[in-house]
């Protein structure tokens, strides 16, 4: 960490370490010592089992959560709270049950006090880019699952974020859809390009999106254990001999098959 | 091989009337139908049979009474005007108490503070029965319009800042990481959040609470009254009427269930996206 920060550096998380106190324990140690930094417009996929610490880590970068010790930056300037510079798409969609596809979408320019036309505009692009179009005045409950994280998708692009945080957004997708949900994912990246953090405990997913994979330990507190650039063209394959190859190679470093 | 086929589809139809006359029997209408009409003739029968003396009337004298009291005057009014006094009741008392009870159940439920000071009196008052306000409320307030007024309010109280209170505190907490991720402040969290997500909750107390109320009401009417629908019980309970008290046992079941209705069309009106939950 002596070097100086690349021009390009958008996060850089230092030695974060986070201990939740919960009821009746003495604190749980979540994550330890995460020393990370993302590139602009890098895709950076965060691997790990269930329990490791994923979504602490990616809340601390949200600014949902204040980290223990360490820091995070963004553009060189320290994350203090939540903004709309971090688009945060949630594990468990989190849809206003209350508001249709566009109320959804366009709810973080009503909140910054974008007029009505201009929002609605904004908001049908990425409901577009997203493929719900038609669907702006159905409620999430009328939706599939993989339609209400479409929703949640469109809702964190809308606001123009510098930062895309996925937090395991196809986690409660059946496998078929989860597959066709990561060449969205791919496609609309490709399509605006920002910089992610998407995180997985799904190593497939992981290497048919990945810049690079930061591999967590499979317990807690969760700490990084390896990493892996992959430089691979897109839109790749997930039989392709050196994904097959790096597949080979992450499981190997971990207890659990992923 | 032609021949199979046309002895299948014959086979296949054969089948399909049959089940059609079945469906239409099971169809939910008719067995409507069928449960009410033989509610009734039962209730009928019962009545005609003398099974319990001459204490339960047949349907249609109870029909009669009711006609017969929407011609005339009766202690002072005719059935209208005794149906109208107890809906006044119920909607003053229910209105006061709603009005009062849901911004202050959703304070609680906001503010820790505001919370720390009326949760132990309301829990205090929380598990006594409504109907055991009716004597003190007398002794305080007399037997004038009031002390029933209060009864109600006091009994519909309790559901509807129970309901708004419990209706926030269960929202899911990441719904409000939601809007400070995007750059929403507290009061946008409140607003777009607290208030959408907790209506069905408070509808669901106002329901609660009316049904409280037209207890209530009947309770206060039966102590004393002079007019309304649970004072046209009482006076056939005194003057040996069962068809004047079953009669008014109906108007009342009728009005609750109006009301019940009238707020369940609010509540489509306010929250839209449940509507298409039923109508799916
Ligand atoms: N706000 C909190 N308060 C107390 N404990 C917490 C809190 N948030 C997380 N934890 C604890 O931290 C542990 C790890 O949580 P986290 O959600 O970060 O892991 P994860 O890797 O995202 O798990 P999953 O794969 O299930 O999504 C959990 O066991 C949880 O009990
Ligand atoms: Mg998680």
């Amino acid at each position: 960490m002596t070097a100086e920060p690349s021009p390009t550096l958008k996060i850089h998380c230092e030695d974060v370490s986070k201990t939740f106190i919960q009821k009746g324990h003495i604190g749980v140690p979540v994550i330890r010592d995460i020393s990370l930094d993302v590139e602009e417009n890098e895709f950076l996929v965060v691997l790990g089992p269930g329990q490791c610490g994923k979504s602490t880590l990616l809340r601390i970068i949200a600014g949902l959560e204040t980290p223990d010790t360490g820091y995070v930056t963004l553009d060189g300037q320290p994350i203090v709270g939540p903004g709309p510079d971090r688009g945060l798409v949630f594990q468990g969609y989190m849809l206003f049950a209350w508001e249709t596809v566009m109320g959804n979408v366009e709810m973080g320019l009503k909140l910054r006090g974008v007029p009505k036309h201009e929002r609605r505009e904004v908001a049908q692009h990425y409901i577009d880019l997203v493929g719900l179009t038609g669907f702006e005045k159905h409620y999430p409950h009328q939706l599939s699952g993989g339609m209400k994280q479409r929703v949640g998708i469109a809702r964190a692009y809308a606001n123009s974020p510098k930062v895309m945080l996925l937090d395991e957004p196809f986690g409660q997708l059946d496998a078929q859809t989860r597959m066709f949900m990561q060449k969205e994912t791919a496609r609309i990246w490709e399509h605006e390009k920002r910089t992610v953090v998407f995180v997985t405990n799904n190593i497939d997913e992981a290497l048919f999106l990945a810049d690079r994979i930061i591999l967590m330990e499979g317990k807690l507190p969760g700490r990084i254990k390896r990493e892996y650039v992959i430089g691979l063209p897109r839109p790749r394959d997930h039989a392709h001999k050196d994904i097959l190859e790096l597949r080979a190679m992450i499981t190997a470093q971990t207890e659990l098959v992923l | 091989m032609s021949s199979s086929i046309a002895n299948e589809t014959v086979g296949s139809a054969s089948v399909r009337e049959g089940r059609t006359l079945w469906e239409m029997l099971t169809n939910t209408y008719v067995l409507y139908f069928v449960s009410l009409a033989g509610f009734f003739l039962l209730w009928d029968r019962v009545a005609y049979l003398h099974v319990f003396g001459d204490s339960l009337a047949r349907p249609h004298v109870v029909a009669q009474k009711l006609y017969m009291l929407s011609q005339v005057k009766f202690a002072g009014t005719n059935l209208a005007g005794h149906i109208w006094v107890s809906t006044q009741r119920v909607l003053i008392g229910f209105g006061l108490a709603s009005v009062i009870a849901v911004p202050l159940g959703l304070f609680m439920s906001l503010n820790q503070y505001a919370n720390a000071i009326v949760k132990p009196i309301f829990d205090l008052f929380k598990p006594m029965p409504p109907i055991a306000w009716v004597s003190i409320s007398i002794l305080w307030f007399g037997i004038g319009e009031f002390s029933k007024v209060f009864i109600i309010a006091i009994g519909t109280f309790v559901p509807c800042l129970l309901n708004a209170y419990n209706g926030i505190r269960l929202i899911e907490p990441e719904l409000y990481d939601v809007v400070r991720v995007l750059g929403g402040s507290r009061k946008d969290e409140i607003i777009q959040v607290s208030f959408p997500a907790s209506f069905p909750a408070i509808f669901a107390g106002l329901q609660i609470s009316l049904s409280v109320a037209w207890t209530c009401l009947l309770a206060a009417e039966l102590m004393n009254a002079r007019d309304g629908m649970g004072f046209l019980i009482k006076r056939g309970m005194d003057t040996h009427d069962p068809a004047l008290v079953l009669g008014g046992m109906v108007l009342i079941a009728a009005m609750a269930w109006l009301s019940s209705l009238l707020i369940s069309l609010l509540e489509r009106k306010a929250c839209p996206w449940k509507r298409s939950i039923e109508n799916l």
